[in-house]
């Protein structure tokens, strides 16, 4: 007898399937659908939603088919009445308790909870608002709101928080019908270790989660004739906001992204490319410089806000590891409010830098207050006050903020022509749009780590070892000889892995590439949804492509970039470069 | 043993049996909270003082909480005695027992010649064969003290009496004696199954653990008993806490764990005092720690506080909160046995579980299987709460019935009221009807009634619960103990609670509870944990044992119980049948208004005067000043006020304004058959609401039962036949002698636009027995027809009556008025009877003999076929019967009462025979089949009501079926709500304020006729209030209308 597949039957059919195997997953396998509600893949496991019932021959009660292990010569029954009516009424108990405010919803389209009623077929809510308790809605955050009404208390917040990420920033308070999904001491998400990495927001089945919406601002500022309006696209966005019109996952939408915001107003449509290039260059030097130096090692990317936070929060006595380097995101705030505004003889106030990214907590980091370097570099020389500061960039707008503008707008998307970036901070190299997958900022890293150390070009620029879904994938490369051993993580609890390693004193790497979201920036809480891993495959697919059909692959190639430093910053780590390139760290305590 | 412990046991034994007085006050929570730290300090006072060479100590609890504080008294070579509700400031008897040896039985609870600790036994002494030994109590005779085998009788903080009394010894033979397998199949043979509630085999569970592989095993004791009314747990630990550690040194040793866990309720402070010194105790002689007893053998046992959640004495939940996160449950599988505590392999068992233990390693498991049912062995110990006389711990014998438990042990409520039922199992259990009480108690057969056995939580229920209520406390409790995890729990609980109390709002539709029965159903199926697979239950045991309730509440907007106060006026108000706005008239008499008084009791009771002499008094029930004194006599006040409008003539002003408010003329015609209390008020408010209106009666004059079967002695004819003549004022036509026929029925029900018919119930029931043929055996409502024509029916010298009804007492006064002796012959006993306890009352003051306890069993005649004798079977109370009365159970005894005259009146029956031959529907029991909110019949345009429907009730019953038919027969051809409630509306004000202060005077009593003076006459015999009478009474109501 095979010990590892079990014999079972579904509504009177035979299956067999692997030991271990739940109800839920061998029932989809065998073509019949389960509602559920918590169960999210890989994720979430929870058991909380009561909607996946099955009946099971001798069992007392309904099983959830979701935590179910299948069993030897299990009956199981999909469709029964009883199992029909008890799914029925626990959908109307959700129903009954949620706002039926579905026009103005964030997740009007998207929505599970929605999407569920209509297919079981819910034509009548049996019980009315159970308590007349209004809990008010969480906005201490910048990046994500919280509207506990909306919330249906699935609790894939609190998984994916917790398992994925080990931040462990929410869990379920008090009892009963007061029960809700909150916060130490019911502070904030702007008050707790939350690192606004907005994957909460990725697997919420309803609207309880959202961004905070800035696309008003926006509008504002691209209808003030007085400002240059400037927006800056990141690597993961291209790859991914197709979705919002229609286009197939993994669709490649660079040009049309480009043409949708020349249309929406923008007076430059740019590239956070062009700062990740420049990112390269920094951090390329800064890790050489460190080995060569016997600095701190291993030398961590700094690129993910998600992951800066947590560090702040968790590994306070790790930032020294971090690189210096500023994001990408505000790399390109602080050259266009500087370097672009002088090329263009603008008072860089007039300068509106928007970015769109594929990222929740970039809202955050926007808002930091050391991130206006701009302001400091003018401060002196236009004789700024205090109160004159102006960040480097002024609004982050997510993938799906902007693809809500560009349908405000009324453009279709789908059909539009492809266009170019604008230049010169529109020019990148493949290097920079790997940026956008897990692996990405390490690969770029190395392409040109290796010609600056060896001073010879790099025959095959695939890191395959660095690439794929692979939770920690690490790789040594060979420079002339010198074995240069580098660490790729993506999700928080991956990185608690190395972190932990390192701060033991026990880390093998020099170089390690953290990410805060699954995947990378293209998994990120700011992407269209849904957004799992078959998704997050497909989009991962068109990075690699774009980075393929790229003339240009290495960031120390980029032209744009060279000029910026033989014209403005001199070389990389450069004193202006530190001004208005890096940056540094604080611990936040827990 | 060891020597260490073999020195301790007989310091314990010294202690338990001591060469001088031991005195030991039982401190536990209970003894506590009803003052034993007072008498223990008392005690101490007073042997210090009078400096008595004695050994005051404390024990633990002896169950019996409604006799607590108890003390017991050693003196060597006695029992041991108990003294119960013994107080700081009467504690002479205690100490002249001590001092002089001398026992004063009243004051002694009981004594205990020899107890039985299982491990051994303790003889006290043999003496006072006066004073019942304890288990002569009722509370204890049904009892068997295993789990609670040690509880009151050693110091729970004394490990050497736990020792003396065969503590340990156990363990010690485990472990001399048994491998691990082997104390697992003794477990197993036992049939010991969980006593939390769920009844998994204990054994089972064990063996689970023992196989299970694991570097860390867990065993973890479940004492988070959060039930409402339960705590047997709190006892057992706190005067017993090293059985408990025992049992868990012992299921450790079997399954090889070496962690063991003590999960506590928080707010239990002093069981966990307790359990921490047992644990030092344990500890300090080698129990525990290790190489326990010198063995190989390491164990230890860490105590945790719980977090103070419902949802925590739930396994996976109580794992979580020791683990130090949240008290939520996960799903099972994966079972603690597998996965457990901390990830480990664990096994958990409720306290009591554990406290088996001992007792089966020590007795063996065929010893124990000897006690309970084949599928339940053992015993279980309730906490029997609520509305009864006994409360307290009870351990009974699985198999027992609830009737044992409830009747038997705890004696009833105690007061007037009867059980209802019994909430077992907490709020995860179900309510048990009265009718139910004959069921064994097991885990099967609570679970097939819809309760469960859970920890052992027993609440008793009487007529002042209302069930629906019931079932919204309890699912009030649970709704806010919800974990919150899942749906159904989370959210449907909160629904139903909601629909709950939309109902005792009186705001439900019938549809609700479709609603409620489905939701209900699906919590029951589909939630997480045990939480909320069994919160359903109150409201599923509720909604299937007391649906009537339920209708009662959505249709009629009332609850009999008088809980749900949005659905009354006041307590008197929802008892009194005719619903007569009492708080009203009583205040419209207070400010002098007596014409509006009357006019005011007239809207709701046109026979004010008749039926406030003979009425049941539904209203003084209810009454709540009786929580300061006693009840209202509401009754009689309205008897006074119309006396006295009588008396000065005013009525016929009043009844010019009613004849004036008549509505107009509708032209519908109505019938109503019979002109008893039920057709004469249907009658009247039809009359009023504009309806022609004629009453059929057979007789040659109105009243009915009032007039025809009441004796004179207690109506006067001329009272009833005054207030008849309102009726008739309204307008109401009366065709007398005229008994209808099946035909002459469907005419009249063919010619009117509706027919109310209440015919009554006038047909004896007789007892079949020989001899009821025989000259001088009469009918009880026959005799007193006749006496109510004016007839002086002849009967004999020495009569006996048999029956103790309203008829039976009626007509066994009037048989001695008419100068007979009179003996009245009934099978139960006197507190049983059902005629109003006044006329009994008066009938004994009046002469008349009773006989109880014995049953009709033949009538002898002399040759000529006249009654010479009556004979009897000798009756003996047996069991408790549906009615919460003891059953008489017939002994081989009989006897013979001489007799010259018999008048049966065990009771009468409705004749519905003309109805039916007319086309309605009968029901199996020969009543006629009616809608109970409507009283419409299977017949269209026909409705019924009075004894036709109930069977024999009272007259005020009757009225208000006469009511209730108008309103609906008017609602019925009008199409109209608010006409029948317009007859009530009154244009003149009374105060609407609660006394600053109730009155302080106690309940009036009328004058009544001296029993000299009653023989030989039919004069009345309660003269009524005095006019001062009258306003003290008055003004002692509490004005419960009145809402803020």
């Amino acid at each position: 007898m095979d010990d590892t597949v079990v014999n079972f039957k579904v509504d009177g059919k035979d299956y067999q399937a692997p030991v271990g195997t739940t109800i839920l997953t061998a029932c989809r396998n065998a073509g019949i659908d389960i509602p559920t509600l918590c169960y999210f893949e890989e994720i979430s496991e929870e058991a909380a939603c009561s909607l996946c019932l099955v009946e099971v021959k001798g069992a007392k009660t309904l099983m959830r088919a979701c935590v179910t292990k299948l069993m030897s010569a299990m009956e199981i029954f999909t469709n029964t009445p009883r199992v029909r009516k008890a799914r029925r009424i626990n959908m109307e108990l959700l129903l009954a308790g949620h706002p039926k405010d579905c026009f103005t919803c964030d997740r009007n389209q998207d929505c599970e909870l929605r999407r569920l009623a209509f297919d079981m077929d819910i034509r009548d809510v049996r019980f009315p608002k159970a308590t007349t308790v209004e809990f008010p809605i969480d906005l201490t955050s910048p990046s994500i709101i919280r509207d506990p009404n909306k919330c249906i208390l699935c609790r894939r917040c609190v998984s994916v928080c917790a398992n994925v990420q080990a931040v462990y920033a929410i869990d379920s308070v008090n009892r009963g019908k007061r029960t809700k999904i909150g916060t130490y001491l019911d502070k904030g998400l702007g008050n707790v270790e939350c690192v606004n990495c907005g994957q909460c927001l990725l697997v919420c089945p309803t609207g309880a989660l959202s961004e905070q919406n800035i696309t008003e601002e926006v509008w504002k500022a691209l209808s003030d004739p007085k400002k240059i309006v400037l927006v800056e696209t990141a690597p993961a966005v291209r790859a991914a906001i197709g979705e919002s019109f229609g286009l197939e996952a993994g669709t490649l939408a660079t040009g049309k992204m480009v043409a949708a915001l020349r249309k929406l107003g923008f007076n430059k449509v740019f590239d956070t490319q062009f700062s990740a290039d420049l990112t390269i260059m920094e951090e390329g030097y800064e890790l050489i410089d460190r080995i060569q130096n016997k600095g701190v090692l291993p030398l961590i990317t700094s690129c993910s806000p998600g992951w800066i936070k947590f560090a702040e929060h968790f590994y306070p006595n790790m930032l020294k590891h971090l690189s210096t380097c500023k994001s990408p995101q505000q790399m390109f705030g602080a050259v266009a409010k500087t370097y672009y505004a002088q090329k263009l003889k603008v008072d860089p106030r007039d300068i509106v830098v928007v970015s769109v990214m594929p990222c929740v907590a970039k809202k955050f980091e926007a808002r930091r207050p050391e991130m206006a370097s701009a302001y400091a570099y003018w401060k002196d020389k236009m004789k700024l006050k205090d109160e004159d500061i102006f960040p480097d960039v002024d609004y982050v707008l997510t993938t799906r903020e902007a693809a809500r503008m560009i349908k405000e707008a009324g453009i279709d998307f789908a059909n539009l022509g492809d266009e170019d970036f604008d230049v010169p901070l529109g020019v990148s190299t493949g290097a920079a749009v790997v940026f956008g997958a897990t692996g990405g900022v390490m690969e770029a890293a190395l392409r040109t780590a290796y010609e600056v150390i060896s001073g010879k070009t790099l025959e095959k620029l695939d890191f395959e070892n660095v690439r794929g879904l692979q939770g920690i994938k690490t790789a040594t490369v060979d420079i002339e000889g010198k074995k240069l051993n580098v660490a790729v993580a993506h999700s928080l609890r991956n990185a608690r892995v190395l972190l932990d390693q390192a701060a033991e004193g026990k880390s093998p790497y020099a170089f390690i590439e953290i990410m805060t979201c699954p995947g990378g920036c293209i998994g990120g809480g700011g992407q269209p949804m849904p957004t799992n891993t078959a998704v997050r495959k497909k989009r991962m697919e068109a990075i690699y492509r774009e980075d393929k059909n790229k003339p240009l692959r290495k960031s120390h190639e980029n032209p744009a970039v060279k000029a910026l430093y033989s014209d403005f910053m001199c070389k990389p780590l450069s004193e202006l470069s530190h001004k208005l390139l890096h940056t540094h760290y604080m611990p936040r305590g827990r | 043993m060891t020597p260490e412990l073999e020195k301790l046991k007989e310091a314990g034994l010294k202690q338990l049996l001591p060469k001088r007085p031991r005195i030991a006050v039982g401190m536990d929570t209970c003894g506590i909270g009803n003052g034993a730290l007072e008498v223990y300090a008392a005690l101490q006072k007073a042997v210090k003082a009078k400096k008595i060479n004695a050994y005051l100590t404390k024990t633990g609890c002896f169950g019996f909480c409604a006799q607590e504080p108890l003390v017991s008294v050693y003196l060597p070579g006695k029992p041991l005695i108990i003294f119960s509700a013994v107080k700081p400031d009467n504690l002479a008897a205690i100490i002249t027992y001590i001092t002089r040896g001398t026992l004063d039985k009243k004051r002694v609870f009981c004594k205990i010649e020899t107890w039985d600790h299982l491990a051994c036994k303790i003889d006290y002494g043999r003496d006072y064969p006066n004073i019942p030994n304890w288990d002569e109590l009722s509370f204890f005779k049904w009892q068997k003290k295993i789990v609670l085998r040690n509880c009151g009788l050693i110091n729970p903080e004394a490990i050497e009496e736990y020792l003396a009394v065969g503590g340990y010894s156990a363990l010690f033979k485990t472990l001399k004696e048994f491998t691990p397998a082997q104390v697992v199949d003794e477990v197993k043979n036992s049939k010991l199954r969980g006593r939390g509630g769920a009844g998994y085999p204990t054994g089972r569970k064990w063996e689970l653990l023992a196989k299970a592989h694991g570097d860390q095993k867990y065993i973890v004791c479940n004492a988070d008993e959060g039930d409402p009314g339960a705590y047997m747990n709190r006892n057992e630990i706190e005067s017993d806490p090293h059985s408990l550690l025992e049992g868990m040194v012992i299921g450790a040793y079997a399954t090889g764990a070496a962690k063991g866990v003590i999960y506590a309720r928080a707010e239990y402070p002093l069981a966990v005092e307790r359990l921490k010194i047992a644990l030092g105790q344990a500890h300090k002689y080698g129990l525990l720690g290790n190489n326990i007893l010198g063995t190989q053998f390491n164990f230890d046992i860490d105590l945790v506080e719980g977090a103070g959640a419902f949802v925590c004495g739930e396994e996976t939940a109580l794992m979580a909160s020791i683990e130090g996160a949240a008290g939520r449950p996960r799903p099972r599988p994966p079972f603690p046995a597998e996965k457990g505590l901390f990830g480990k392999p664990t096994t958990i068992n409720n306290v009591e579980t554990w406290y088996n233990v001992p007792a089966i390693i020590n007795k063996g498991a065929e010893w124990f299987t000897q006690t309970g049912t084949e599928k339940s062995a053992g015993t279980k110990v309730f906490s029997l709460v609520g509305k009864i006389k006994n409360t307290g711990l009870v351990e009974l014998p699985l198999g027992a019935t609830l009737q044992t438990l409830v009747y038997n042990i705890g004696q009833g409520t105690g007061t007037a009221k009867s059980v209802k039922a019994v909430q077992s199992g907490g709020p995860s259990g179900g309510c048990v009807p009265t009718e139910k009480f004959n069921t064994p108690i097991d885990y099967e057969s609570l679970a097939a009634l819809g309760a469960i056995m859970g920890s052992g939580g027993m609440v008793v229920m009487d007529d002042d619960n209302c069930m629906v209520d019931v079932a919204r406390y309890f699912t009030e409790f649970t709704t806010s103990e919800s974990c919150g995890k899942c749906t159904p729990c989370r959210e449907g609980l909160c629904q139903a609670l909601n629909i709950v109390r939309k109902v005792t709002e009186g705001k439900a539709q019938e549809k609700d509870i479709f609603t409620l029965e489905a939701l209900a159903d699906v919590i029951k199926d589909s939630a997480l944990c045990g939480l909320g697979q069994t919160a359903p239950n109150p409201v599923l045991t509720t909604l299937r044992y007391f649906a009537d309730e339920y209708a009662e509440h959505i249709k009629a907007h009332r609850c009999r119980g008088g809980v749900c106060k949005d659905l009354f006026l006041s307590p008197c108000e929802n008892s009194c049948p005719l619903h007569m706005h009492i708080p009203g008239f009583l205040e419209l008499f207070n400010e002098g208004k007596l014409c509006e008084a009357f006019d005011f009791i007239l809207r709701y009771n046109p026979l004010p005067a008749s039926t406030g002499r003979i009425c049941h008094f539904h209203c003084r029930h209810r009454c709540r000043r009786e929580d300061i004194d006693t009840p209202v006599s509401s009754g009689e006040m309205h008897r006074y006020i119309a006396d006295t409008v009588y008396r000065a003539h005013q009525e016929r002003a009043v009844i010019q304004r009613l004849i004036k408010e008549k509505f107009k003329a509708t032209g519908k015609k109505i019938a109503v058959i019979g002109a008893g209390p039920a057709g004469l008020n249907a009658a009247f408010y039809l009359s009023r609401l504009g309806h022609a209106v004629t009453v059929y009666e057979a007789n040659a004059q109105a009243g009915g039962i009032l007039r025809y079967g009441i004796p004179d002695y207690r109506l006067p004819k001329d009272i009833l036949a005054h207030e008849i003549e309102f009726i008739k004022a309204m307008g109401v036509k009366f065709v007398f002698n005229k008994r209808v026929t099946a035909e002459e029925l469907k005419n009249i029900i063919a010619a009117s636009d509706a027919v109310f018919a209440a015919t009554g119930a006038y047909e004896e029931i007789l007892p079949c027995i020989p001899g009821e043929k025989l000259n001088g055996v009469i009918s009880g409502s026959d005799y007193l027809r006749e006496i109510s024509l004016g007839k002086k029916p002849k009967i004999g010298k020495d009569v006996i009556i048999v029956g103790a009804g309203n008829v039976a007492i009626d007509a066994a006064r009037s048989a001695l008025r008419l100068g007979s002796r009179v003996t009245v012959v009934y099978r139960r006993e006197k507190a049983d009877m059902p005629a109003n306890k006044d006329e009994i009352h008066e009938a004994v003051r009046e002469g008349i003999k009773f006989v109880f306890l014995a049953a009709p069993k033949e009538i002898l005649g002399d040759p000529q076929g006249v009654v010479k004798a009556f004979k009897v079977t000798r009756m003996v109370p047996g069991y408790y019967d549906v009615s919460g009365r003891k059953k008489p159970m017939a002994t081989e005894d009989t006897f013979e009462i001489f007799c010259d005259t018999v008048i049966l009146a065990i009771g009468e029956r409705a004749n519905a025979r003309i109805l039916s031959e007319a086309g309605l529907a009968l029901n199996k029991n020969g009543m006629v089949k009616a809608d109970p909110f409507t009283l419409a019949t299977t017949l269209a345009k026909v409705y019924v009501g009075g004894d036709l429907v109930t069977g024999p009730g009272t007259a005020v019953e009757a009225m208000a079926h006469g009511q209730k038919a108008a309103e609906q027969i008017d609602l019925c051809l009008t199409g109209n709500k608010d006409r029948f409630t317009r007859l009530f509306k009154v244009s003149y004000g009374y105060k609407n304020e609660v006394p600053d202060k109730p009155s302080p005077k106690n309940r009036q009593v009328s004058g009544r006729l001296a029993v000299a003076k009653r023989r030989g006459n039919f004069k009345e015999v309660s003269l009524g209030l005095t006019k001062p009478q009258a306003v003290i009474e008055a003004l002692r109501c509490l004005r419960c209308d009145v809402k803020e």
